[in-house]
């Protein structure tokens, strides 16, 4: 079978995504030209060491409003290998739903003690840790009742690893009507993190969300 | 999906970075790559261009909220990689590795010009997140280079190489020559993109 490139999904009642999504089927990367595909990020990250907990603005801060939940996983390869040293960059809503971000226009609450900005690295055997407030849904499309369900963004880059994603949580009600979910069709469950207990850990939920790198990353060190 | 195979663990799904992509992450070392940084000594070698375009939506609107990577190689052609280590012709002042956000949708990148090689013209590849879509990529060439019409890529897309190929627009009083090239992500001369899973 000659292998063709994809045709991307629209997701339904998201304008953006019509506005935005090429209409072409991707063109196939010749093969004299795929190592060019392949970017590899450097190591030269700016990281503070408090910003693994977003549940305050800084250590000698207090907590933000709502339930402060702690997210841990492991970044993988597809072939398992972990990832040392790579980049999280985690941004979430508030409690209410609110970015602090200057172009988020909602007018939900914000919260003093919230910044919903975070960076870590994973260890040696690829793990990484982060607290943050459970973040509230929001009302996307306000004409058609569309909610964003509860969500976590996350950006991972290190060596030739690159991706953007969102961890959803489990049995929201808002889940099934999302359109990057509908997108990812029976996938979706794979991007939801998996509630475990809090084991001793300040906070009062857990989850685990292990990180599979799909794709080009793989193509450098294996 | 090609994986014939497979023992491999399924990927984690690309999603949308979403509007509200953090301003707060800005890194101004990746928005300028022809130095390290703006306090040391130590200059990548080559001719300093500024990349500069538009991102545009299906209907000619600039799209708001773009997170902009750029990957290239070096003023002689080679790329940092684990593969390169070592060699000669590594420029120990250039990563290759730059981002930034825009938000209007407009960009500038500043950069050295890169090298050919290996039956390459010189390119750039850019990846653009933004919100509704998760990860495209596309990879640029400069106008009037003389191996642009042997590069592998521009020979793919065929007659929509031209939407691949950056403008000249002349050179600043610094001394860097500047390039336009505009993304048209969707629609009436949308630029081509590429598949990095399935290729
Ligand atoms: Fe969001």
């Amino acid at each position: 079978m000659t292998p063709q490139g994809r045709i991307l999904g629209i997701g339904p009642t998201d304008n953006t995504s019509d506005q935005r999504t090429p209409r072409q089927r991707l063109r196939l990367i010749p093969e004299q030209a795929r190592s060019s595909f392949v970017p590899v990020v450097p190591a030269r990250f700016i990281t503070r060491s408090h910003e693994w907990d977003m549940t305050r603005t800084a250590p000698d801060r207090p907590r933000a409003a709502g339930v402060p939940i702690e997210v841990t996983g492991t970044v993988r390869t597809q072939s398992g290998r972990p990832l040392a040293n790579a980049l999280l960059e985690i941004w979430s809503a508030n409690h209410y739903g609110r970015y602090r971000h200057v172009e988020d226009h909602s007018g939900l609450k914000l919260d003093e003690n919230h910044l919903g900005l975070g960076r870590v690295l994973t260890d040696e055997d690829g793990r990484y840790k982060f607290w943050a407030i459970s973040p509230g849904a929001y009302l996307a499309r306000p004409d058609i009742g569309r909610w964003r369900p509860k969500h976590i963004h996350m950006s991972i880059s290190g060596g030739s690893s690159r991706l953007i994603t969102q961890m959803y949580f489990p049995d929201e009600p808002n889940n099934a009507a999302d359109p990057m979910a509908i997108l990812m069709g029976g996938a979706f469950e794979r991007n939801i993190g998996k509630p475990r207990d809090v084991a001793g850990a300040d906070v009062d939920e857990a989850f685990d969300f292990d990180i599979v790198m799909g794709g080009r990353n793989a193509t450098f060190f294996e | 999906m090609s994986d014939a195979a497979s023992n491999l663990l399924a990927p984690t799904n690309e999603d949308t970075c979403g509007p509200y992509f953090p301003i707060y992450f800005a890194d101004p070392a990746l928005e300028d790559l022809t130095r390290v940084d703006p306090g040391l000594v130590g200059q990548a070698a080559g001719t300093p261009i500024i990349l500069r375009g538009r991102v545009l939506d299906r209907h000619g609107e600039l799209a708001n909220g773009a997170i902009l990577e750029f990957w290239q190689a070096n003023a002689k052609g080679l790329y940092r990689t684990p593969e390169t280590e070592g060699h000669p012709d590594i420029d120990p002042w250039f990563h290759g590795y730059g981002r930034l956000r825009s938000a209007s949708g407009a960009y500038e990148f500043k950069t050295i010009l890169p090298g050919a090689t290996d039956g390459r013209a010189p390119h750039i590849t850019i990846t653009i997140f933004s919100d509704g879509i998760s990860r495209i990529v596309t990879q640029m060439f400069f106008s009037d280079h003389a191996g642009n019409d042997a590069d592998p890529v521009l020979q793919s897309v065929g007659d929509d190489a031209p939407k691949l190929i950056a403008r000249h627009d002349g050179r600043t009083a610094s001394g860097a020559e500047v390039y336009v090239f505009d993304i048209i992500m969707a629609g009436a001369g949308e630029t081509p993109f590429f598949d990095d899973l399935e290729s």
